[in-house]
This record gives C-alpha cells, sequence and structure tokens, in this order.
C-alpha cells in the first residue's frame, strides 16, 4: 500500500510538467512558417525568374555544348576534351535540363495561372512567350520531351511528348500570346533591348516553322517579326558575378581555357585564305572576326571575352533582327522567290556594314544557282548568329549543307542524351539511344 | 617511547571525542593486498554518509560507538563487508579481485549507472584514459579502433577537423547522420557545419570538448539502449562522462596534477609526381598550360632563353623571372615545391587539474590549452582553451547538487582544399615537375615598366601577370585567410533528492552555447572567381536548452523480484542562427582587411537563415529482476516535436540471462549470459518542410555561371524542392542477440552480438523527375536495412604479481543495403560531383559510389572503337561500395613496475574509394605511370596506335636502330596493342573522362592506430626530487599504414561528415603523430 501511495506522489509530481508542456502552445506551431522563405510570391516577380531560366537554358551550358558540336566552339581542357570528341554520357545532360524544368517551364505555368486569375493578359503572354521560347529550344536539342503531362503537381512521372507534338504546342501558345501581349514590352527585367513581345512571340513562331520546314508559314510569322534595331536580347549590363554574359562568365570568371575557338570551323570561315573563309569581293570579315575572337589569351583563339561578343557586359541576342532576316530568306529561297530572299539577306548585310563594315550588298548575279543562294544564307546565319543554340539546329535541319566537319569520325552529334537524372526518376524516359540518332523534325 | 605517548594521548582524545557524540572516527586502509586502492567508496551498512579513499589508499569514517558494518566497493573487486566492533579504530580492507569483474558499471542512456551484469544490450566502454592518451584533440576520433562497429573517418589531417562517426553502419539518408552526444546526462551539439566538395575543412563542435575531462565513454549502439532518446537516437548514443572531483588524502585535501605534452605530426601519405617530362603539350614546353606532357627534361639544353627586355616578375626576396622565350633549363623543382607546402606540426598540449572532495562535496577543476601547429605549412593551426569546473554537495542525506560547467574557446585557421582553383592540393600537386613555386608573391612589371604590386606568380602565370588559373600553394597557404573563432559554454546544473525511501527524483538542466565567427578571405588575384577578391564573414549561433526530470524508485516485490522504475520528461529546444554577408570585387586592390567597405553595393549580399527545434518526450522504464539471473528491462518513450504532427511512441524491451547460474558453470565457463533485446528509435525530419518554398529565383548550372534575380530587379519564385505536409519521422527498429561471457577464471572475456535493423520511411529530398516542375521532394522515401556481427574479445595473457598482459581485440561487421526508394527513383545524389557522385541507390549500399563507366556488350566485354579504344557507356551506373566488409581493432597492454605499453592495430577491409585526385594527375601527366616511356620496332611503330588513331611512327621520330621510343604505356583492351599517350588521358582515360571506372579502388587499409609507453617514476627517485608522483609517457599515432590506395590515407573523406562516403579529390592530407608527455601529480 505505501508503495502504490510512492507512485501516485511520484506520478503526481510528474504530472504537472507533463502539463505543462501539453498545454503550451502548439508545438508544431513553429514548423508551419518557413522563416527563412516565403509560401507564395506575385506572378511579376516570379516571371523573372522563369525569364533567367530562358536565359540560361539559350546562353548557358545548353548552348556551349551545342555550339561545340555545331563547330563553333572546341573543347580545349578538362571534361571539354571528352565532349569535343562526342565522348558524353547521359550525366552531362543533366544541368540544362533541370534549370529549364524546374526554374523555368514550372514557374511560366504558374505565372500563367495567376496572370489568368488576375486577368492580366499581358502577362499571361509574356508567361506564354517564355514558356514557349524554353519549350522550343529543348525540344529542338532533345526531340521528344516531356510537355503536356509537365509541371502538374498531380503527375510524378510525366510522359514524353513526340517533338512534332512539342513544336504545336508552342507555335499554338505563341499565336494566343501574340494577341494577349498587345504592343507591351513589360515584365522584361531579365532582358534588354527596345523589342516588343509581339514581335518576339512572331519570331518564335517563324523559327519553329522553319524547323518544321513550313516555309510559308515562317515566312508570314516572320514577316511581323522582330524588326531592325528591336532585338530581344538577354541583359548582362550589370557589372556582378549573377548579373554578366553567361559565355563570359564561363570563358574567364569560372573556368577559364576550357573552351576554345581554336580550330572551330567559325573561325575557318571568318578567317582569310583558310578552306572554309566565306569572304569574297564583297565580303570583309576582318572587323567582325576581330569582335568574334581574341588571340592568344587563354587558348590560341579564345571568344572575344574582353570588348567583344562575350564582353562580361555584352548583351545575347536570344531573337534577333538578323535571324528574322535569315529566316525570311532562306525560306524565300526554298519557296523559290529568290528576289525577296535577296532583298532580306541584303538586310543582314545592311546591318552588319552598320555594325562592322565590310558588306556590300550582293546582286542576283552573284548566286547562279538557287541552292548557291540558299548556302549562302546558310553560311551567313551560321557566322551571325555566334553562341546560339539556333546554329545546331539550322546545321541538322539542313543535313550539314554547310559541311561543318565533325572532330572525331564523319557524322555531327545528332541531339541531346535525354538526362540521367530524368532517367534515374523518370521510366517515361526514351531508351537512350546514341548521341548520333537523329531528332524527328530533323531528318 | 615518545611516539606511543602521543598514540595514546590521540586515542584518549578520540574516545572523549567519541562518547561526546555517541559516533567515533575509525580509520583504514584499502589495498588489493599489494598496492593501495583509490577511491574505493566506504558505506556503513544501513546508513548515509560514506568516504571514499586516497591516493594512498587511506580512508576515514565515523562509525556509531558500537560498531557496524563497513561495505566497501571498487571496481572490479569483490564487495567487501567487514564488521567493526567497538573496539576496533583501524582497519586493514583487503579486496579480492572479482574472477568476473561483473561489478563493471555502465553508464545508461538517462545518465544512470546500471551494473554490466543486468544489460541486456550491446554496449562498450572506454576510460577517459585511453580516449586522452591516444593525442588527438577530439574526444572521438581517439576512440577509433577501440569498438566494435563504431566506424571514425577524420575528415582530414587538418588540426581540429570534424570526424564522421558511425555505429553499426549507415541507417539515415539525409537526417542527423552523427550518434547523439549526451555529456553528463544532457545532450550537447556535435554539428560540424559547412562540409563541401570545396572550401575548408570544419571542426566539429564535440573537438570543444577536451578530451583530459573524461572519465569514461559509453557506447551504445542498438535501439533498444536508447530508445528514451526517440528521435535522436537513430545513430547510436555516445554518453560521456566527465570527471568528478576525489577526497584526498593530503593534509590540504588537494590533488593537483599538470600535464604537458609534445606532439609532432606529419603527412602520412603523399602522391609521387614524375619528374621526367616538363610543362607544355604534345611534347612540347610551353607556360602557363596546365598539363605537364612537355618535352623531356634531361634533353633540354642547360639554361632558359630569356627575353630581358621583356615582361618580368620580381619576387619579394628580389629573385627576378624574366619572360621565357626557349626553355633550357633541367632543374626539376618537386621537393621544393614539396618542402613549400609540408611542415613538422607542433602540437602544445597542456593541463592543470585540481581534484578535491570530502564525505560531503566533491569538486574536479581542469584549465587546459591544446595549441596546434598544422602540418600544412602556413596559416594552418588550432588552439583550444577550456576550463571546467564540476561541482558537486550533498545538502544532507537525501538531497544532493551538483554543477558540471565548461567554457572552450577555440581558434583555427585552415587551408582552403578540394574541387577548387584556390585549394591547396590542387595547385600543388598539379604544378609541373620543372616549375619553381617558391616565389609566390611580388610585383609583375610589363615590358614598358608599369608595375603591379602583390601579384601572384603561379605555374599557370608564370609572370604573375594576372591571376593564375590555379593558385599557387604559397599563396594558399599564407594569403588567404580561414579563421574560425569559437566561444563554447556548456552547464548543466542538476539537484538528486531522496524523497521518500528509495525513491529519487532527478532535475537536470542543461544549456549548450556557442557562437562561431568564420571568415573566409580571398585576396585580390586569387585563382578563379576570387580573381577581384572575395571575402565572407559569417556567425553561427548554436544553443541547446534541456530539461530534464526523472524519478527512480526501486523495491522488492518478493526475495526473487525485485523492481526498479523511472518515469521521466525530457524536454529540449535547439536553436540555430547564421548571419553573415558576402562581398566581392574589391575596389581598393593592395590592403586585406575583413571589411564591406571594400565592395561596391551590387557586389555585397547579406543572408541570415533561423532554425528553431522542440521535442518534448515523456518515457517510463521498468526493470525487473528475478532472482538476480533474469534481467528484463522494458521503456517506452512518447515524444511530441515542432517538426512532425503527431506524438510517436518508441518501445523497447531488453532481457538478460545469466545462465550459469543454472546451468553450464564450469572450470571453462566461468560466468556466461545470454541478451536479447528489441527497439524503436527514430529520426526527426528537418525543419520547414511542409510547403514548398518561394526563395529568390538563381539559375546557375555546375560550371559555376549563375544569374541572380537579385540583380535584375529582384524575383521570387517558387523552390525547385517540393515541400510535404505528411512527413512523418523516420523509424528504425533494430533487435539484437548476444552473449557475454567470461571463460577460464575470467582469463577470457568475450562478447559477440548479432543485430538487424531496418530504417522505414528516411526523409529526404528525394530526386524527381525535373520534368515535374521539381527537382527533390520532401518525402518518407527509403527504407534501409543494416544486418551484422560485432564480438569483443578481452585476454589475460599474463597476470601476476610483477607482470599484466592483455591482449584486446575488437570486429565489427555489417551490410547495409539501400532497399527502396520511393516510386521509380533509381538513385539519390548525396555528395560529390556531376561525373562521380556517393549515392544511395536501391538495392545497394548507401553511399554507393556512381559514375560514368564503360561500354559493355551483354557479355560483359568492353566494346571497343575502331582504334582499339573502350568507349563510354550512355548510361552511368554503380562503381564500387565504399562501406567496409568489416572493419577490426587489435591490440595489447602491457604493465610491469610502473611501465605500460599499449599498442592498437585497426583495419578496415574492403571499402572502396573513388581516387579522383590520381585520375586527374593522370590528365594532367604528373602520375609517375604518365611518365613511362615504351619502345616499339619499327614494325609495331607502325600499327600501334594512339587514342587519336595516330600510329606511334606518325607522332614519334624513329631511333638509331629504327626503333621508336614514346612516351606512354602499351595496353591491350582486347584488339591487340594500343598505346596509352596524352590523348587517351587528356580524353576517356583521364579523371576528365566520360568514365570513372577506373578510378574506383580498394581502399583497405591496416594501421598501427596507437602505440604508447608510460612510465610512472618510482618513489625512490621522485622522493629525491620532492616531486609526489610524476610519469612519463610517449604516444605514435598512425605510425605505419599499409594501404594498396595511391596517395592520400583512404580514412579520410572529401565531403567530411556528410552522407557521401568515399570521395577523394584534392583533400587535404592524413597524419601520423609523435607525443610526448609528461605528467606530475601534487
Amino acid at each position: 500500500m505505501k508503495k502504490i501511495i510512492k507512485y501516485i506522489i511520484a506520478g503526481l509530481l510528474i504530472a504537472p510538467v507533463i502539463t505543462i508542456s501539453s498545454c503550451k502552445k502548439d508545438i508544431n506551431e513553429q514548423n508551419k512558417i518557413n522563416p527563412n522563405a516565403f509560401s507564395d510570391s506575385e506572378p511579376a516577380l516570379m516571371i523573372t525568374g522563369a525569364q533567367l531560366a530562358n536565359v540560361m537554358a539559350n546562353e548557358g551550358e545548353a548552348a556551349r555544348l551545342a555550339c561545340i558540336f555545331a563547330g563553333h566552339l572546341t573543347g580545349y581542357d578538362r571534361q571539354f576534351i571528352s565532349y569535343g570528341l562526342y565522348s558524353m554520357n547521359a550525366g552531362d545532360f543533366d544541368g540544362p535540363w533541370g534549370t529549364i524544368y524546374a526554374d523555368g517551364i514550372a514557374q511560366c505555368r504558374l505565372v500563367k495561372a495567376k496572370a489568368i486569375a488576375a486577368n492580366n493578359k499581358v502577362l499571361e503572354g509574356v508567361a506564354q512567350i517564355t514558356e514557349a521560347n524554353l519549350l522550343l529550344t529543348t525540344s529542338s536539342l532533345w526531340g521528344d520531351i516531356p510537355n503536356s503531362e509537365a509541371c502538374n503537381d498531380n503527375i510524378l512521372t510525366p510522359k514524353f511528348d513526340k517533338m512534332s507534338d512539342v513544336y504545336n504546342y508552342c507555335i499554338s501558345i505563341l499565336e494566343a500570346a501574340a494577341a494577349n501581349v498587345g504592343s507591351s514590352s513589360a515584365y522584361s527585367a531579365a532582358y534588354s533591348g527596345s523589342f516588343t513581345w509581339k514581335e518576339v512571340a512572331n519570331t518564335l513562331i517563324a523559327r519553329a516553322k522553319l524547323h518544321k520546314k513550313d516555309y510559308a508559314g515562317a515566312i508570314a510569322a516572320a514577316s511581323a517579326g522582330v524588326s531592325d534595331g528591336n532585338d530581344f536580347n538577354a541583359n548582362h549590363a550589370t557589372a556582378s558575378p549573377g548579373a554578366w554574359n553567361l559565355y563570359y562568365d564561363f570563358l574567364d570568371w569560372n573556368r577559364a581555357g576550357y573552351i576554345s575557338c581554336d580550330g572551330s570551323y567559325i573561325v575557318n570561315m571568318l578567317d582569310s585564305g583558310t578552306s572554309a573563309s566565306k569572304r569574297d569581293a564583297k565580303t570583309d570579315e576582318t572587323a567582325r572576326f576581330d569582335y568574334y575572337f581574341l588571340k592568344d589569351n587563354y587558348t590560341p583563339i579564345d571568344p572575344n571575352m574582353y570588348g567583344g561578343v562575350f564582353d562580361a557586359q555584352a548583351d545575347f541576342p536570344l531573337c534577333s533582327y538578323v535571324e528574322n532576316e535569315l529566316i525570311l530568306a532562306e525560306c524565300y529561297a526554298r519557296t523559290s522567290n529568290d528576289t525577296s530572299a535577296l532583298q532580306h539577306l541584303n538586310n543582314v548585310r545592311a546591318s552588319h556594314e552598320a555594325n562592322f563594315g565590310g558588306y556590300q550588298a550582293y546582286d542576283a548575279s552573284d548566286f547562279a544557282t538557287n541552292s548557291a543562294l540558299i548556302l549562302n544564307i546558310l553560311k551567313e546565319k551560321y557566322v551571325s548568329l555566334f553562341g546560339q543554340v539556333e546554329v545546331y539546329n539550322d546545321v541538322r535541319r539542313t543535313g550539314n549543307v554547310i559541311g561543318v566537319p565533325a572532330n572525331v569520325g564523319t557524322v555531327l552529334p545528332g541531339r541531346f542524351l535525354h538526362p540521367q537524372s530524368e532517367r534515374n526518376t523518370n521510366p517515361n524516359t526514351p531508351a537512350a539511344g546514341t548521341l548520333f540518332d537523329k531528332l524527328e523534325l530533323f531528318q | 617511547m615518545k611516539q606511543k605517548l602521543v598514540l595514546f594521548t590521540l586515542a584518549w582524545m578520540l574516545s572523549v571525542l567519541t562518547a561526546w557524540s555517541q559516533t567515533r572516527i575509525i580509520s583504514g586502509v584499502v589495498t588489493d593486498g599489494k598496492d593501495p586502492l583509490i577511491g574505493a567508496t566506504i558505506v556503513i551498512k544501513g546508513s548515509a554518509g560514506g568516504a571514499s579513499s586516497d591516493a594512498e589508499g587511506k580512508f576515514s569514517i565515523s562509525i556509531p560507538e558500537a560498531g557496524g558494518t563497513l561495505v566497501v566497493r571498487y571496481l572490479g573487486m569483490l564487495v567487501k563487508e567487514i564488521n567493526v566492533d567497538a573496539t576496533s579504530s583501524n582497519i586493514s580492507v583487503v579486496m579480492e579481485k572479482d574472477p568476473l569483474m561483473l561489478d563493471e558499471v555502465r553508464v545508461t542512456a538517462i545518465g544512470e549507472k546500471r551494473s554490466m551484469r543486468k544489460i541486456g544490450y550491446s554496449t562498450s566502454q572506454i576510460q577517459g584514459k585511453a580516449v586522452a592518451s591516444s593525442g588527438e584533440s577530439g574526444a572521438i576520433q581517439g576512440m577509433s579502433g577501440k569498438v566494435s562497429n563504431l566506424a571514425i573517418t577524420k575528415n582530414t589531417g587538418d588540426p581540429g577537423a570534424g570526424a564522421f562517426i558511425q555505429i553499426r553502419g549507415q541507417s539515415t539518408i539525409t537526417g542527423n547522420l552523427q550518434p547523439l552526444i549526451v555529456v553528463d546526462g544532457v545532450p550537447v551539439s556535435n554539428s560540424t557545419l559547412g562540409e563541401t566538395t570545396d572550401g575548408v575543412v570544419q571542426q566539429s563542435r564535440l573537438n570543444d570538448l577536451n578530451p583530459e575531462d573524461i572519465a569514461s565513454v559509453e557506447v551504445l549502439k542498438g535501439a533498444a539502449a536508447s530508445a528514451v532518446w526517440g528521435t535522436r537516437a537513430s545513430n547510436g548514443v555516445i554518453i560521456v562522462t566527465t570527471k568528478k572531483g576525489k577526497r584526498s588524502n593530503k593534509s590540504n585535501n588537494m590533488n593537483v596534477e599538470i600535464s604537458s605534452s609534445l606532439g609532432l605530426d606529419y603527412v602520412n601519405r603523399e602522391y609521387t609526381k614524375q619528374s621526367t617530362y616538363g610543362q607544355g603539350s604534345a611534347g612540347k614546353w610551353a607556360a602557363n598550360v596546365g598539363g605537364s606532357w612537355g618535352d623531356k627534361i634531361a634533353n633540354r639544353s642547360g639554361a632558359d632563353t630569356l627575353n630581358l627586355a621583356g615582361a618580368k616578375f620580381v619576387a619579394e626576396d628580389g629573385s627576378v623571372y624574366n619572360t621565357i622565350t626557349k626553355k633550357g633549363s633541367k632543374s626539376v623543382y618537386n621537393d621544393a615545391n614539396r618542402d613549400q607546402v609540408f611542415r613538422t606540426g607542433v602540437t602544445m598540449n597542456n593541463n592543470i587539474s585540481i581534484s578535491s572532495g570530502n564525505e560531503k562535496s566533491s569538486i574536479y577543476f581542469n584549465v587546459a590549452d591544446w595549441n596546434q601547429q598544422g602540418v600544412l605549412n602556413g596559416t594552418s593551426d588550432y588552439r583550444r582553451t577550456s576550463g571546467r569546473l564540476n561541482y558537486s554537495h550533498n545538502l544532507n542525506d537525501k538531497v544532493k547538487v551538483s554543477l558540471n560547467s565548461v567554457l572552450s574557446k577555440v581558434f583555427s585557421n585552415r587551408i582552403q582544399q578540394g574541387s577548387n582553383l584556390d585549394g591547396l592540393y590542387l595547385g600543388y600537386l598539379r604544378t609541373s615537375p620543372d616549375f619553381d613555386n617558391t616565389d609566390y608573391l611580388g610585383t609583375y612589371y610589363t615590358a614598358g615598366g608599369v608595375p603591379t604590386f602583390n601579384s601572384h606568380r603561379g605555374y599557370r602565370r608564370y609572370l604573375g601577370n594576372a591571376a593564375p588559373s590555379y593558385n599557387n600553394p604559397g599563396w594558399t597557404l599564407n594569403k588567404q585567410t580561414n579563421t574560425s573563432d569559437v566561444t563554447r559554454i556548456i552547464l548543466t546544473p542538476e539537484v538528486a533528492w531522496e524523497w521518500a525511501d528509495k525513491s529519487i527524483l532527478t532535475v537536470r538542466t542543461g544549456y549548450d552555447i556557442s557562437n562561431d565567427r568564420r571568415i573566409t578571405y580571398f585576396p585580390v588575384l586569387s585563382a578563379g572567381s576570387y580573381a577581384n577578391g572575395g571575402f565572407t564573414d559569417d556567425m553561427i549561433k548554436q544553443s541547446e536548452l534541456s530539461f530534464h526530470a526523472y524519478n527512480k524508485n526501486s523495491f522488492d516485490v518478493n526475495s526473487d523480484i525485485s523492481l526498479n522504475t523511472t518515469v521521466g520528461f525530457l524536454y529540449t529546444d535547439r536553436n540555430f542562427y547564421n548571419i553573415g554577408a558576402s562581398a566581392s570585387q574589391f575596389i581598393l586592390r593592395n590592403q586585406d582587411r575583413f571589411a564591406f567597405i571594400n565592395s561596391t553595393a551590387e557586389n555585397k549580399a547579406p543572408f541570415n537563415s533561423i532554425e528553431n527545434l522542440e521535442n518534448n518526450r515523456v518515457y517510463a522504464i521498468v526493470d525487473l529482476d528475478y532472482q538476480d539471473k533474469v534481467f528484463l528491462q522494458l521503456t517506452a518513450a512518447s515524444e511530441a516535436a515542432s517538426t512532425f504532427k503527431s506524438r510517436f511512441t518508441y518501445p523497447s524491451a531488453t532481457l538478460a540471462y545469466e545462465f550459469t547460474k543454472d546451468i553450464l558453470k564450469s572450470d571453462i565457463l566461468s560466468y556466461g549470459k545470454l541478451r536479447a533485446s528489441y527497439g524503436v528509435v527514430g529520426v526527426e525530419p528537418p525543419a520547414y518542410i511542409w510547403s514548398t518554398n518561394y526563395v529568390n529565383s538563381v539559375a546557375a548550372s555546375g560550371w559555376g555561371e549563375t544569374l541572380e534575380g537579385a540583380q535584375f530587379g529582384g524575383s521570387i519564385y517558387r523552390s525547385s524542392t517540393r515541400g510535404n505536409p505528411d512527413i512523418k519521422p523516420e523509424q528504425k527498429t533494430e533487435y539484437e542477440i548476444g552473449t557475454d561471457l567470461k571463460l577460464l577464471n575470467n582469463k577470457i572475456g568475450l562478447s559477440a552480438t548479432y543485430y538487424s535493423n531496418k530504417t522505414t520511411g528516411a526523409v529526404l529530398a528525394v530526386d524527381v523527375p525535373a520534368s515535374t516542375g521539381y527537382t527533390s521532394k520532401w518525402d518518407n522515401a527509403a527504407t534501409i536495412t543494416n544486418t551484422g556481427f560485432e564480438a569483443e574479445l578481452n585476454l589475460k595473457v599474463i597476470d601476476n604479481s610483477k607482470l599484466i598482459v592483455n591482449i584486446f581485440g575488437n570486429i565489427g561487421i555489417n551490410r547495409n543495403m539501400v532497399d527502396e526508394l520511393t516510386g521509380d527513383v533509381k538513385s539519390i545524389f548525396l555528395a560529390g560531383f556531376t561525373g562521380t557522385s556517393s549515392r544511395a541507390v536501391k538495392g545497394y549500399a548507401m553511399g554507393t559510389l556512381w559514375g560514368g563507366k564503360w561500354d559493355r556488350d551483354a557479355a560483359g566485354n568492353m566494346k571497343l572503337d575502331a582504334n582499339g579504344f573502350p568507349m563510354a557507356a550512355a548510361e552511368e551506373g554503380v562503381l564500387g561500395d565504399p562501406n567496409a566488409k568489416y572493419r577490426a581493432g587489435l591490440g595489447a597492454n602491457a604493465s610491469w613496475n610502473g611501465l605500460d605499453v599499449n599498442i592498437l592495430f585497426e583495419t578496415s577491409q574492403g571499402g572502396k574509394m573513388w581516387g579522383g585526385t590520381s585520375g586527374v594527375l593522370n590528365y594532367f601527366g604528373i602520375s609517375p605511370e604518365t611518365a613511362n616511356e615504351v619502345t616499339l620496332t619499327a614494325a609495331q611503330a607502325a600499327t600501334v596506335k594512339d587514342y587519336n588513331g595516330q600510329t606511334v611512327d606518325q607522332i614519334a621520330t624513329a631511333n638509331a636502330d629504327g626503333s621508336y621510343t614514346v612516351r606512354g604505356n602499351l595496353k591491350n583492351f582486347g584488339a591487340g596493342d594500343v598505346l596509352l599517350n596524352q590523348t587517351w588521358y587528356q580524353g576517356l582515360g583521364g579523371g576528365f573522362g566520360a568514365v570513372a571506372e577506373d578510378f574506383v579502388k580498394d581502399a583497405s587499409w591496416f594501421r598501427l592506430r596507437e602505440l604508447s609507453v608510460n612510465y610512472k617514476i618510482p618513489a625512490s627517485i621522485l622522493q629525491k626530487l620532492k616531486i609526489p608522483g610524476a610519469s612519463i609517457g610517449f604516444t605514435g599515432r598512425n605510425l605505419a599504414l599499409w594501404t594498396d590506395f595511391v596517395g592520400v590515407d583512404p580514412e579520410l573523406n572529401l565531403t567530411g561528415t556528410s552522407n557521401g562516403r568515399g570521395l577523394d579529390y584534392f583533400t587535404n592530407p592524413g597524419t601520423k603523430s609523435y607525443i610526448f608527455s609528461l605528467k606530475l601529480n601534487f
């Protein structure tokens, strides 16, 4: 009995302590809100993040790899030597993929929903354009990619859509966007240039239709595309890590000497007296060569990262007047309207003449055949879009008609491998295949 | 005669005194028959109060006038009861050794003592002496090799470096991976914050404890032993008990011990660098390039051709380096460059401790200073100054109060390491053999004479005209600053009140607070992204408040059954706060200040973060002893925490049966116990993971280029990690069975345990397909199992009055397996690089190494390209298991006439490690194998191709006899010999190629972990010196290492205490130490 009383007393002693603790405020309360982050955001703040992902996709790692495959850049050191020899595995493509989807497409779709809820048409359109820009670049590199089931909180393993379906989706949302944005150029913190969203949407449609070999459709869109002086650029005006040109960031700031232009086809094309030089009686590439390249820096020929094309504060073109005109030129030529084709090619040469000097207008007599004209247009596009993913798309889409030599073997890589990170987690990822497989639209 | 008179007078006085109080004082001495026993406890049966024996074994105690029964206890000795009659006044107690050592006292999870006999789970104890004598600055590192299935992996040999502690394998993925450390009953922080693949080696907060203060360490391995600690016990619990004061026999009742030691540290493993070929590429010298694929140094003309009118570098000491137009020097600087980097590390360790006590109080005081200069020849040091005061006082028979307190001040300088252009080993090991790193600081002059002061010269910029691609090691060691300045206070007040007969209420509070100010500073012209300087000032504050109350009760149900019960409540509140800022692009380039005024507004970035974790736990423990041979313990803990939503209950049960009380007892088997236990513990989820966060937008690549929303007018968007409101604590369920045996009259002690545990619902941010819009999601995502066996053996080879020789050994075998990963996830990145990483892979052990593999056909043969070289597989895969198949320790100690000798060997067998450094040194043409030469006949030279497909006769010129000698190695991958040369090593065959398979190597090791000799100087000598006691000692640590792993001690790990294992990539080296000590007692 005495013992029992003792236990009761012991219990009584402990009980108040337990009671105090359980009567205390909800112990979970402090864990409900993360003091170091927010629970939601404003769409206007979110879209900037998505746009930076878009810049990263088109100017960063994916663009570098595309340009190594397309002969713009050469792998000079470390892993890039292997990349230059096309010796790559799926893990080498993990990086850009996560940025594109998590930082880019997902945010665009969240912004779109918030914009629709707020009946903000312009922001809806801007989100559509950013999303389409990301999806088009991604599909052009990887082919089949998740789209219809992507970035949906209820779908844990999105299926892969056919490349052509992704393109059609992009064209449809770009057309909707062109209607939504009016004449606005708002929500463009990540960008520079006096572009309007509508023109950007149209150039992107033209680019997509060009890939699909819908030349008439591309002409229609490009005719309302980016106009002279109104390029759509990534903004790198601030001289600070985290803001400056991504090529500069890689070439000088983070990975000096890894990538070069030494032995690249673009140097061969722009230099004088070389086997592939595109200089001719009306074309002097000297000034552009110096703007593009820097001799005896980290490597014998680096991309010009000091004051040139990839200066720390050089804006990077995402959709340019030059590209738009060259789409028109090519599509007119391919639809046998050489006169219009020449006119648009000369528009580009006039633009270069203003920027660099050394370009006289071509006459019809400069081209013996339609295919000579097309070849000249493609060569001009190849050198004009230095560092851009579109160069690699053109090379594949045209069956490498301009003759970029392979670094090993005879064939250029036809695609990016689906990333190991996606393969590890998503059983819908298509079978591995090889780097040299051709994509649906680029057969 | 005179003496007798004095004694008689004393005795008379005593008798008068005792008559007065009805008690009297008797005195005595406790010995083992030969030597005095210090610290034996003496109590009067049936009364409170007691005494303990002093350094000479003497004691005095008050006893009722009529006499009574003295109960004398001493660890490892049989309890002795002595009847004292009314006349006895001077007692001589001779204790007898307990042949079974059964009274070994162990410390339980809540800090209570319990007889080893009654324990039904596996536990290992290490005496503080063994920890302190190891010569390690950290208490835990000193336990290496002494306990089965306790793996301790030092991060690097840097002074004060933390260590990864793993008990019975890894049972969680991202939660706290380390065991809970409980010091004097309260949990303390053992965090190591900020371990990555680059940066500096961080300290473990556990190293703030002075090993000299430790009385014993108890390692509770299984779930059943530690269930009362609930969600913090999943990785085991290490119970540290600090020293208490003891009564002294001296007139001033004070024992003073002064100890000093001098430690000398040396690098224990180094890479060998080739010295045959110079800097350059394709067999030609070239300045500033990374590789050493240049010309053969021996074939050079003998002197450099210089352009004296060109640009130049003038070093601080006036040495001039002119522009080289043609390399001719035959000098090789591997030794000089090595000597620039390493030195003999020197450690001074001084301790003064004072111990005192009486029947009512005890006090232990220690001040200590550990002052270590590391083996890296620059700002690499660690200084810990600590003071401890442990005090306890019996207010009366029933109430005892105590306060343990410790204050530590730790200051250290660290050296940048790892995958880091500003790291030590990266710049040092890649340096070409024909480049002299000695002069790293000076003035660069253009050809026109324009100076740039404080210029940085390295092998990638030999004139210092701009920041080199990699730091000169001299710059890394001396110009960069990486300090950590820690203040730590732990206070543990406690009161124990015996408020009813055999019912004691203990209330214990603990407060552990530390501040760590870290400075990371790269001066202008440091390599990589710090060319314009970089600076971070970071303040980390951690605290843990704990409140623990428990009531212990014991009573006998009947003569067969006795019952002990404990009911307790435990509350802990942990807070973490970090504030700091980074700055870059310094505007004033020539002065170093740790001040933010030296950057423009857009180049400053402040940061802060806080975390608060609260837990409360109630628990009950019931101990049931049956006939003093069957011992059953049942516990239940119920826990609520801020990080999970519903209360969780953790049950455990242990059973011990001393079967030799019933059967099998013989001359051979003197004692036998079987034990079995079952328990559940957990790991709490991380804080703030219930919802998806919205954070600053950042788009970044693995190569470093970054776009930050903050630079574009600000952007806050959805994080790529998805939250999970339904997260639960991880649960680890474990059972074990084991036995403790004593054989041949205690000559052999053997303990063996088999265990199996399963962690379900391991919490981690599991990779999800990026196409879902997230890259990871918090989830209870994995099931991990560990199954293993552990055994400890103690063998008394010789035990006589003169010589004692013991041999002891332990072995731990653990098999770890990631059984399930949620959904379709194949593997989860834990640590490492995009190329090679340590991962959780379904169906493989935790930490499995993962990376690029050779492309193979269905039969497993390598697919070869047209030139006969293997190719990279399109997919990455498993490369090896970094976990050891078994670890074992084997040691011996011997004592003879005051001379103690200890020796300990330790081995780890079967684990793999990624030799990232070796692979990359192949790439750079630094590894000796890359400097081999082969001679081929003209016929062979016409057919053997290199990786680019060129035949040897196309790339080399013929010798006089028509044969060809060429740098490289011949190898046959299956299609005939091919030449491995620069094209191969810089392509697929080197550390930057897509295939890591060949660089994952066996990392088994065997080492002489410890060798110590202590000599107690005989009293005959000391008396002349008027010193009461003194001993001298020597400890050698890591004196010998046998391993096939090249270049670095495979015990180290680049990513430190993170969950990624088995990675080596320009990790700072490990050390071996020689420690000389002197101990004086006053």
